[in-house]
């Protein structure tokens, strides 16, 4: 188990302090690729997304071979799964 | 692979490629990129899907062009294929 992680602990919880004061006007996500991927309060012990932004695409064909269209999102789990 | 389940495999991916984008304008409704793109490969299906309806028949019934034959029963059941 690797508790690096929790060294800089102080950074962290300052860090989320921010996060916590910024309270947005608006709660429709803005799409020019400036906003964070995370919620603007993000309390401790939840599970958060990080929310997509645009990036590279693949061909269709690519993308039925790949299961998504989106490159960001390609992760082959070839270890004891059926593919290929 | 023959001519007529290649023009599927390429609807096939058209489809996938309009879900994606669709689940991703789900999320993201404005964004022109995603919108773009989404109009650009509904052509390209539609103009996939006639081809494959003048060159091979219908894939769903109400795609039947043929006014001299109700050609959907020409095509294999899904246990046929």
């Amino acid at each position: 188990m690797n508790l690096n992680m929790f060294d800089n602990i102080d950074g962290l919880v300052l860090r989320e302090r921010e996060n916590n004061l910024r309270r947005p006007t608006d709660s429709r996500p803005e799409y020019n690729g400036e906003m964070s991927p995370f919620p603007a309060s993000t309390p401790l012990a939840m599970a958060y997304v990080p929310f997509q932004s645009w990036g590279d695409t693949m061909s269709p064909e690519e993308a039925l071979d790949c299961g998504t269209l989106f490159s960001d999102l390609v992760f082959p789990f070839q270890e004891g799964g059926a593919r290929r | 692979m023959n001519p007529q389940s290649l023009l599927m495999k390429k609807i096939m991916q058209y489809d996938f490629t309009l879900k994606e984008l669709n689940l991703y304008l789900d999320t993201h409704p404005n964004c022109r990129r995603a919108l773009a793109m989404f109009q650009k490969f509904r052509k390209l299906r539609e103009d996939a899907v006639r081809e494959y309806n003048e060159k091979f028949g219908p894939i769903t019934p109400e795609q039947n062009i043929n006014a001299q034959r109700w050609q959907w029963v020409d095509a294999p059941f899904p246990w046929e294929v």
